[in-house]
């Protein structure tokens, strides 16, 4: 990554062979890079350099243009996995599906980080040495761009002929003038200027190599911003159901992914109430079944105690408060039960959120656990199918939409399992331990009741609320990313736009035809009576859109006009003003 | 709702619209096969005069060359050759380009004012931006009214259904073959790149079909998550950036087969003047093409994963979550970032840069096809059944 992303357009294997043919002052800084990158292909590692020869060696290995080939090649690599497997920070359900559909192959995955290759060890690695390239290329960069910022441009070369775009035409004019008079025309161009010497050397484009350089930094800047979200951020997740309440604390949180220096305290204690759930859906056509509309109506107040806010929460509507985002990322349905034990006290009344199964007809899979049901344990497994219809004798939803809501259950008595001490999900029934009771399996409408066998106790679907899922998010590091990015984006276009180039004007007086080049000493004699030449050469180390060669011819030809002018006596514009000499 | 006639509109101007680009393939190989014939561009190395084509290396980023050689230098056209005027590298080049003993322009030395070193003059309006002859006249002409028809169509499409039409892979993949030709009749106008026509309506017209035939679509509603003032900017930046990877990844394949007919001549196991590629302009013209396609293409693409971080930002609440089509966008933008380094590196840069971007292309495909059809994630709009 020594080189410029287009810079070496002009600037490497070609410009260098231009620049050993002309002058080494042509393209100062290119050979000193061509160099640098000819030492890896070269290949030749150190013999008997010592440790401070090695280190220089491989800082050079690290640096050169190659490796970061390499290492973005390498990074493309590893991040395929990570859309092929699936992944513990994205989808958990999905790797433990993974899990039991490989359960050979999984564990030796896990342990190459595959369901975590975002954030494996190997995968830093990867970043991390190709953002040492980047920064080992662009700190030196910097430098050289600061000091020939500073310095004024090299020495013309000798023979402008060879350079890739020359001209060159005759004026009745002393050199002096002719010289004089390209200088005032390049410095009114904004290019910067040395003269001397029978000979001016103008340059301009530096926002080139600006831009170039600070894509590169916006691009570290990216890495940090990403560091500082993953260190000071948090990210949680709420399922809640209609009418429900919830704090932001890691109590009231269903998960909580704080960043590596969150700790509980750092919360910001808001608090959120769904108020109503709404969805429709596409009713007809082959869309139907799809949703076109997802709404959320909650009440938020920002701290304890304080004053409550109404918010029409949608997707792509994402609410803020105190710093913190709060998104409408899921919904489903939530059956609420009553369940009478056998002794004839209500022992749960409650929503059960049920979870989605499949998306067209949004059938939900869930559990109701009764711990508290006498003398046996309760515990039902079953699906809720928004519009149930029966396929083939299996009860499917054939619609989102509540338009028919059924349950059906299996019900279990026996032992929960809960007294183990271990954590279940609330979404499973551990039946290991319980027996299945003997019931109708006819689906239950709204108000419907399961009577259970041996006088066991009752379930009654008393009926549905809908629920949301939120994402709550915290990251600090968001505003330093975009920035990072739209300075990565500017860096890039101005290093696409912007070329750099050199002008370089000799004059001297007229050779003889036959004479190869004219000789800068023929200055000297009877200026006036002979005829002056001037050769007008360009360069350009960066012209990655294009168009050097027209803005040269142009260039060129306003010099003769201009040089021909001042010989007339017709100066153009400041033309005639004497340029100092040597700058 | 809906506006079910305005949708039939649609679905039969563009079956229209490929009826069109497809007789333009016709023409634009009427012209490769029965146009005026152009002296070849490929010189064998003795032939070539040295010093041409080192200026014509050197000339390498310029684009008045570029405009100016769209086309070989016709050796019986003069005003090949005075278009070019004023500066000694492009009329070297052209000298080299006509395969003609030029040599003494390039050894003669600069004499200022006399033989060698030309009189600065601005280029002069040479040769006409549009394209010659009847059969490329008419492919062209067929090719900016099959775009028309397809702009169209995707028109009255989107007012059909009171949205932006790229709500799914159906209407996706119309509106990138549209950028696609775009960037075709604008790259064409520009460069005079008009013999391109053929190589990138012929993947256009694949796409299309498929298009029509295999996933069409009736027009709906967008999902939620879609509903949003971003899908205009995100999607739209990412259907103008592939179009312009599309283009560079033709020209780079004509400039892989370009590159291999000229070595085999170089070899002299091929005749210079045989074949399709003998009618091209050159491996070198083709390479910086591509290049320029992708050097605006990058930036197109950059901005629109940007624009969808911030996108996803807004609607998921995480600008960059490793979603699978993030993941294949990141890599995409890996590889074509890979691709312009490996151009600005020696040893890197012609054939295997070449290859670099191609690899960089069918990830975009695969993000295109793979990761829509089958692999799910948070981008799963595709709407196939």
């Amino acid at each position: 990554m020594t080189q410029d992303l287009a810079g070496r357009e002009a600037s490497g294997d070609q410009a260098g062979a231009v620049s050993t043919a002309v002058d080494g002052a042509a393209v100062d800084g290119s050979q000193a890079e061509t160099a640098a990158d000819a030492a890896p292909s070269a290949g030749a590692a150190p013999q008997r350099f010592g440790v401070i020869g090695w280190l220089r060696w491989i800082w050079r290995q690290l640096t050169s243009m190659r490796t970061a080939l390499v290492l973005l090649f390498l990074l493309a690599l590893a991040s395929v996995p990570g859309s092929v497997l699936p992944q513990q920070g994205i989808d958990p359900a999905a790797v433990s599906q993974y899990y039991a559909a490989h359960p050979a192959l999984a564990p030796f995955l896990a342990k190459l980080s595959g369901f975590d290759v975002f954030g494996a060890p190997w995968f830093a690695a990867i970043y991390l040495l190709l953002f040492t390239s980047l920064a080992g290329c662009v700190l030196p960069r910097t430098y050289r761009l600061a000091r020939s910022a500073r310095q004024p441009p090299p020495k013309a070369p000798r023979h402008l002929g060879r350079l890739p775009q020359a001209a060159g035409f005759l004026t009745s004019g002393p050199p002096d003038q002719a010289l004089a008079a390209a200088a005032g025309l390049l410095r009114r161009r904004r290019f910067r200027i040395r003269t001397g010497d029978g000979c001016v050397s103008a340059e301009k484009g530096y926002l080139h190599e600006v831009g170039n350089l600070a894509f590169h930094v916006a691009l570290l800047g990216l890495l940090v911003s990403v560091a500082l979200g993953g260190l000071f951020g948090y990210k949680a997740n709420k399922l809640l159901v209609e009418r429900e309440t919830f704090a932001n604390t890691p109590v009231g949180l269903d998960a909580f992914h704080p960043g590596r220096l969150v700790s509980a305290s750092d919360l910001q204690p808001f608090s959120i109430t769904l108020r109503k759930f709404t969805a429709r859906y596409i009713a007809s056509g082959v869309q139907r079944g799809q949703p076109s509309w997802f709404g959320a109506s909650i009440r938020y107040n920002s701290r304890y105690g304080g004053q409550q806010h109404g918010y029409d929460l949608r997707v792509n509507h994402p609410l803020s408060v105190d710093g913190v985002q709060v998104f409408l990322i899921g919904h489903g349905y939530a059956p609420v039960f009553k369940v009478t034990d056998a002794h004839g006290v209500v022992r749960f009344d409650q929503a059960v959120p049920f979870i989605p199964v499949e998306q067209s007809g949004l059938t939900s899979a869930g559990v109701v656990k009764v711990p508290d049901a006498r003398p046996r344990q309760l515990g039902f497994a079953g699906v809720f199918l928004p519009t149930e219809i029966v396929v083939g004798g299996r009860l499917v939803s054939a619609f989102p939409a509540p338009d028919y809501p059924r349950v059906s259950l299996v019900s279990y008595a026996g032992n929960l399992g809960l007294e183990s001490g271990q954590p279940q999900s609330v979404y499973s029934l551990d039946t290991s331990r319980m027996r299945r009771l003997a019931v109708s399996p006819r689906p239950l409408a709204p108000g419907q009741s399961i009577v259970l066998p041996d006088g066991l106790g009752k379930l009654t679907f008393t009926g549905y609320r809908q629920w949301a899922s939120l994402a709550i998010t915290y990251d600090p590091g968001q505003l330093p990313a975009l920035v990072s990015a739209l300075t990565a984006l500017a860096g890039l276009v101005l290093s696409f736009l912007v070329r750099r180039r050199r002008i370089f004007v000799r004059a001297g007086a007229a050779a003889e035809a036959d004479e190869a080049v004219p000789s800068p000493g023929a200055a000297d004699v009877d200026a006036d009576q002979q005829a002056t030449a001037v050769e007008v050469g360009g360069l350009t180390r960066s012209d990655a859109a294009g168009g050097f060669e027209t803005e040269f011819a142009e260039l060129a030809s306003e010099i003769m006009q201009d040089v021909r002018g001042a010989a007339l006596g017709q100066p153009g514009g400041e033309v005639a003003a004497a340029v100092p000499k040597g700058e | 709702m809906r506006n079910t006639g305005l949708a039939q509109v649609s679905n039969v101007t563009l079956v229209l619209a490929i009826m069109l680009y497809a007789i333009a393939m016709l023409a634009y190989a009427g012209d490769l096969a029965f146009g005026k014939r152009r002296a070849s561009t490929v010189t064998s190395p003795g032939q070539r005069p040295a010093r041409a084509e080192a200026v014509a290396l050197v000339g390498a980023a310029s684009g008045a060359e570029l405009a100016g050689h769209a086309f070989p230098a016709d050796p019986a056209d003069p005003s090949e050759l005075a278009d070019l005027s004023g500066d000694a590298a492009a009329s070297a080049a052209a000298h080299g380009a006509a395969g003609g003993g030029a040599a003494g322009s390039g050894n003669g030395r600069f004499r200022p004012g006399g033989a060698g070193l030309r009189e600065p003059a601005v280029a002069q309006a040479g040769r006409s931006p549009w394209p010659q002859g009847p059969w490329l006249r008419a492919a062209f002409l067929l090719t900016c009214a099959g775009l028309a028809l397809q702009s169209t169509a995707v028109a009255t499409r989107g007012l059909a259904e009171h949205r932006v039409p790229w709500g799914n892979m159906y209407e996706f993949i119309g509106a990138i073959t549209c950028a696609a030709v775009l960037v075709l009749i604008l790259a064409a106008i520009r460069f005079r790149a008009y013999y391109l026509g053929l190589f990138v309506l012929l993947p256009v017209v694949l796409a299309l079909a498929v298009d029509v035939v295999v996933i069409y679509t009736p027009p709906g509603q967008l999902v939620p998550a879609l509903q949003s003032y971003w899908i205009t900017i995100h999607v739209t930046a990412m259907i103008i950036a592939i179009g312009m990877f599309i283009f560079g990844a033709v020209v780079t394949v004509l400039y892989l087969l370009s590159s291999r007919h000229e070595r085999r001549v170089a070899a002299g196991r091929e005749a210079a003047a045989a074949g399709i590629m003998a009618r091209l302009p050159g491996a070198e013209t083709l390479d910086r093409l591509a290049y320029r396609a992708i050097l605006f293409a990058f930036p197109a693409w950059t901005f629109a994963v940007i624009a969808g971080a911030m996108w996803a930002d807004h609607a998921w609440g995480r600008y960059w979550g490793w979603d699978p089509k993030e993941t294949w966008s990141f890599i995409i933008w890996l590889v074509y970032a890979a691709f312009l380094h490996a151009r600005a590196t020696a040893g890197w840069r012609g054939r295997r840069a070449a290859y670099i971007q191609l690899f960089g292309f069918a990830c975009l495909m695969f993000n295109i096809v793979a990761v829509n059809l089958w692999i799910s994630g948070m981008h799963s709009y595709a709407g196939v059944h």
